[in-house]
């Protein structure tokens, strides 16, 4: 499922070349902006990447009326710029497509990341009406994902600029992150949150909509939602877990989701702090998540590690993808949480 | 062999997190937790560079990470991992 379309600028999204215009700069090509603007509704995001001064974008953006999740201008590779984007945005290859009119653009990002959909002007025309960009009921949330994005480029701006710790800058930013139970509402984004994450998903599972809103009212189990707001903006439902109290005063976190957008924000430490000071209150003794590893929730395994979590080492090497439980004992002193979590 | 490369790796982190005052990162110093404070995102980040830089990809083989504890284990497991 594409996630993100980088496009060109000169004679794909623009009907010419942006340095060639003497007098004002070529209108947007109507059909890419049509289509553009049909894949925005549906919640996939944007991206340039053009050989170009950065005006250009800015130009792009205000012809266009869309504010672009990120935008790499220069006159590097363009694969290069592909990747910085990959990075910045925290999207897998296989998540974004590359529109360009130029067949040798095309050839380099198809050779350098095997795993984007490379296309010209024209396929783009029909690709609206393929199933990889269709990507099934759209929640608010997700149709909201362009102007989040954009969001996070302000706040990534002003943290560059920023003198002092991640926590000061978290603060700075008024960060707000509220843990609490999940309503049978919060289903379908939690669906959608079990289709989209990958970088922190301890399954790797789609859960279906009915199962979720039926754990939401199972004594069994607690379905936990986090939602995360600072002032650049409301990111709304960003993560969530569903746990098990099992016998031998152990807590199973039998799947943990988190968006990548909560990515660098303290998110999933304090969702972590939070579970394990839950269920220490609630007289465990162990906090498991067990985990199938893979090559994409590189992030997932660091914030475990970092909250104090390991799975046995005989278990061997991680890849390919392989089941660990990663555990916490609860004995000692509750770990900390931030004064800006609240816990609803 | 691995002493000058807490240096390389002190610079990356300071690059990867752009918090200059990391560049004077100790060999000792705990990476998670207080202090240097590495989280996902910068974990992520100086995980990629090290791959791009010494050919070692530390998530493909270490399951928790322990070579992240400190930069002296970081230079060690780098050195033990390199491609010769």
């Amino acid at each position: 499922m594409i996630k993100c379309v980088i496009w060109d600028l000169d004679n794909t999204l623009l009907s010419g070349v942006y340095l060639e215009s003497a007098t004002r700069p070529p209108a947007p090509d109507p059909v890419m902006a049509g289509v553009l603007e049909q894949l925005r509704g549906r919640g996939i995001i944007h991206a340039i990447a053009t050989r170009n001064p950065p005006e250009a974008a800015r130009y792009a953006e205000q012809a266009l009326g869309h504010e672009f999740a990120a935008a790499e201008c220069g006159w590097g590779r363009k694969s290069d710029a592909v990747r910085r984007i990959l990075a910045d945005l925290g999207l897998a290859p296989d998540a974004v497509a590359f529109v360009d009119d130029d067949l040798y653009e095309r050839a380099e990002v198809s050779l350098a990341v095997p795993e984007a959909l490379v296309l010209s002007p024209e396929d783009m025309a029909d690709a609206p009406g393929w199933p990889e960009f269709s990507p099934g009921p759209v929640t608010a949330e997700a149709r909201r994902r362009g102007a989040r994005y954009a969001e996070r480029r302000r706040r990534q701006e002003e943290a560059r600029a920023f003198a002092g710790s991640r926590d000061e800058f978290l603060r700075y930013c008024g960060t707000e992150v509220t843990i609490g139970p999940a309503q049978a509402a919060d289903a379908p984004r939690l669906h959608e949150l079990s289709v989209r994450t990958h970088q922190f998903n301890t399954t790797g599972q789609p859960v279906a909509e009915a199962a979720l809103r039926a754990l939401t009212s199972s004594a069994a189990h607690r379905v936990v939602t986090v939602r995360l707001a600072d002032r650049f903006g409301d990111d709304g439902l960003v993560g969530g877990c569903v746990v098990e109290a099992g016998p031998g005063g152990t807590w199973t976190v039998t799947l943990l989701m988190m968006s990548c957008r909560a990515m660098g924000r303290g998110v999933i430490e304090a969702l972590l702090a939070w579970l394990a000071r839950s269920a220490a209150d609630a007289g465990a003794a162990e906090l498991a998540v067990p985990c199938l590893v893979t090559a994409r929730n590189v992030p997932l395994r660091l914030a475990l590690a970092a909250s104090g979590f390991r799975a046995p080492a005989a278990e061997g090497s991680p890849g390919p993808p392989r089941l660990a439980t990663f555990t916490r004992p609860l004995a000692g002193p509750r770990p900390a949480l931030p004064d800006w979590v609240t816990a609803a | 062999m691995t002493r000058p490369l807490v240096g390389d790796l002190a610079e990356i982190l300071a690059q990867v997190t752009g918090r200059e005052e990391l560049r004077a990162t100790s060999a000792q110093t705990p990476l998670f937790g207080d202090g240097v404070g590495l989280d996902s995102l910068s974990g992520v980040l100086l995980l990629r560079e090290v791959h791009r830089r010494f050919g070692v990809d530390v998530a493909a083989e270490d399951l928790n990470l322990d070579a992240l504890a400190t930069l002296a284990a970081l230079a060690a497991y780098i050195h033990e991992h390199a491609p010769a």
